[in-house]
């Protein structure tokens, strides 16, 4: 997976940017607010069409302006193709070798990044659903019709929650929506089951191999709602089939459908599972020290790119947004250690500190100052 | 909320509707301000008409100048089958197939919670009264119904309901196949979509 060319027009406070990055490190150095992170938030919606800001479309556009372009060039397995968005206030459209894409669902996969930011270093003690959006983000890399599966399933969610405000809902039409959201609820749980059972070896060896051999990294996927299923430990061989999940999201939605009519949302479901992380055994997000916590969230974006790389024989492209000056010099040179043994792979890098970054070859650097990006 | 000014009126009169922004809706205006009186005349009287003479067919209620509809009329037609479709545009799309000689039930709607739309709120019990005596349906006994539904979230649902109101009448019902789209590629199809397609594949 490989980024040839970028164009950004109009795109926040990226006036007219035009690069051709290195196939292997790229470093965005500037002071803040230069537009280091916007140019990674271009190549971010090139793959994910949504921002991992939170904004609207129109916040998206520089000041003033109808609206913005982003284009790139990339190569997948020497397979070229010219990605374009166009994004105005009233939404985005999405080119695909000047062609327009009316499903996104063809067109996702395209492009595949993985994202690692300031926000990401609180996942494991923040709410569960970033520790849920850590593992959809992951599916979503490397089976993109997962995006549509959940579509589905936050639809029939929305409805079902609509009908249970209602004061006196209709019986039948509940069992209806309690129908879908367990044969929907049922693809993505298995999903998650499936990457976990995967990603949790790979993050084991990744943690003990760059930060510690003699602690153990875990994770498993948490259903507080479930009794038979609780906490299953998937890595350790013990199987479940789809009909034994089905069968537990039905009897859950049973004993909580008093409590849901009175609170007016369903309570259990993969909306409401979250990952459990675990260092030798213990949850690191409430246990675990500051560095810890820190080197597992490395090690688990990390894990993610070998995982990809192993089990779907593709290179990410990788957006890191100024960690290094929020990880330790120890953690920090692991990191980069991790980056230069890799053979392959691009990766894009902000920092207001060039010797933040322990890398001196196979590089460009790129000096962003006010908008504007200059091959240094 | 109605201003004195005619254009401005006509302009949020066309925004309001579907698909119909700010910007085309004064390229319209504009349009019938400038052009001859005869199209703003043949407009009006256009809308008007599609009010006053098209109701909803007594039987199916499909789109008729008529008490009945033309399909419900047709004596060639097998009224023991129904297919049950959410809108008249859906109807059509069938009808233009060429491959349905039996009678239609339009909905005009699909169930909704979050839009406030519930099953009294779509003409089901109009099908269920033709399913249960002959007489509501034109003195023909309905042997089959099925549903035609798009295979969005919301079709399903309405499909599912459907069908569970419609099991104790001992009637047969099927519900239309969904699966792979022709001209599409496999490797973008979505999971329950693929997995519906392999459990209802058919032999070759």
């Amino acid at each position: 997976m490989l980024l040839d060319a970028l164009r950004c027009r109009r795109f926040r406070n990226l006036e007219s940017v035009d690069i051709e990055p290195h196939r292997r490190f790229n470093i965005l150095h500037g002071a803040n607010g230069q537009g280091k992170t916007n140019l990674l938030e271009a190549i971010y919606l090139l793959s994910a069409v949504h921002s991992f800001r939170n904004h609207t479309n129109a916040q998206m556009v520089q000041f003033g302006r109808d609206s913005a372009t982003l284009e790139a060039r990339v190569d997948r397995g020497g397979h070229e193709r010219i990605v374009r968005i166009e994004i105005s206030s009233g939404g985005k459209q999405v080119y695909l070798n000047n062609s327009i894409v009316r499903q996104l669902s063809d067109f996702f996969g395209t492009v595949n990044v993985v994202m690692f930011g300031p926000q990401d270093l609180s996942i494991l003690k923040g709410s569960p659903s970033e520790r849920r959006e850590f593992v959809d983000d992951a599916i979503f890399n490397a089976q993109p019709a997962y995006a549509t599966e959940q579509q589905h399933y936050d639809e029939v969610l929305k409805q079902r929650n609509a009908l249970l405000k209602e004061p006196d809902p209709d019986r039948a039409l509940l069992d209806v929506y309690g129908e879908q959201l367990v044969q929907y609820g049922a693809d993505i749980i298995m999903r998650r089951l499936d990457f976990i059972e995967h990603f949790s070896p790979v993050l084991d060896r990744t943690f003990r191999r760059i930060f510690d051999p003699d602690f153990s990294a875990s994770v498993r996927y948490d259903m507080k709602w479930s009794s038979k299923l609780q906490g299953i430990e998937r890595y350790q061989e013990v199987s479940v089939s789809r009909a034994e999940i089905e069968q537990d999201l039905e009897s859950g939605l049973e004993a909580t459908s008093g409590t849901e009519r009175e609170r007016g949302y369903t309570l259990i479901g993969p909306h409401r599972d979250d990952l459990d992380a675990r260092l030798d055994g213990r949850p690191v997000g409430t246990f675990g020290s500051q560095g810890q916590n820190r080197a597992f969230i490395l090690a688990m974006k990390i894990a993610v790119i070998t995982y990809l790389e192993e089990r779907y024989h593709f290179a990410p492209i990788l957006l890191l947004d100024d960690v290094s000056s929020e990880l330790d010099r120890q953690r920090n040179r692991q990191l980069f250690d991790f980056l230069r043994q890799r053979d392959d792979g691009q990766v894009f890098i902000t920092t207001t500190h060039r010797d933040f970054i322990h890398l001196d070859e196979d590089l460009k650097v790129f000096e962003v100052d006010d908008g504007k990006v200059i091959d240094a | 909320m109605k201003s004195d000014d005619p254009i401005t009126n006509l302009v949020s009169a066309f925004a309001r509707l579907p698909g119909i922004g700010e910007r085309t809706a004064s390229r319209l205006a504009f349009y019938v301000l400038n052009e001859p009186d005869s199209l703003a005349d043949d407009i009006a009287e256009a809308l008007m008409a599609v009010k006053d003479q098209v109701n909803l067919c007594e039987r199916c209620c499909n789109l008729t100048q008529a008490e009945t509809c033309s399909i419900c009329r047709a004596p060639d037609r097998d009224h023991s089958t129904i297919c049950v479709v959410a809108n008249a545009q859906d109807l059509r799309a069938i009808e233009n197939t060429g491959e349905f000689d039996g009678a239609y039930h339009v909905l005009h709607g699909v169930i909704s919670p979050l839009e406030g739309v519930g099953p009294d709120d779509i003409h089901m019990s109009e099908l269920l009264e033709r399913l249960q005596s002959a007489d509501a349906n034109g003195g023909t006994e309905v042997q089959e119904v099925i549903v035609a539904t798009s295979p969005s979230v919301d079709g399903e649902a309405t499909s599912l309901y459907l069908s569970k109101a419609i099991k104790p009448l001992d009637i047969r019902i099927s519900r239309i196949a969904s699966g792979v789209p022709i001209g599409s590629e496999l490797e973008y199809t979505d999971k329950s979509t693929l997995s519906r397609a392999l459990s209802e594949r058919r032999e070759l």
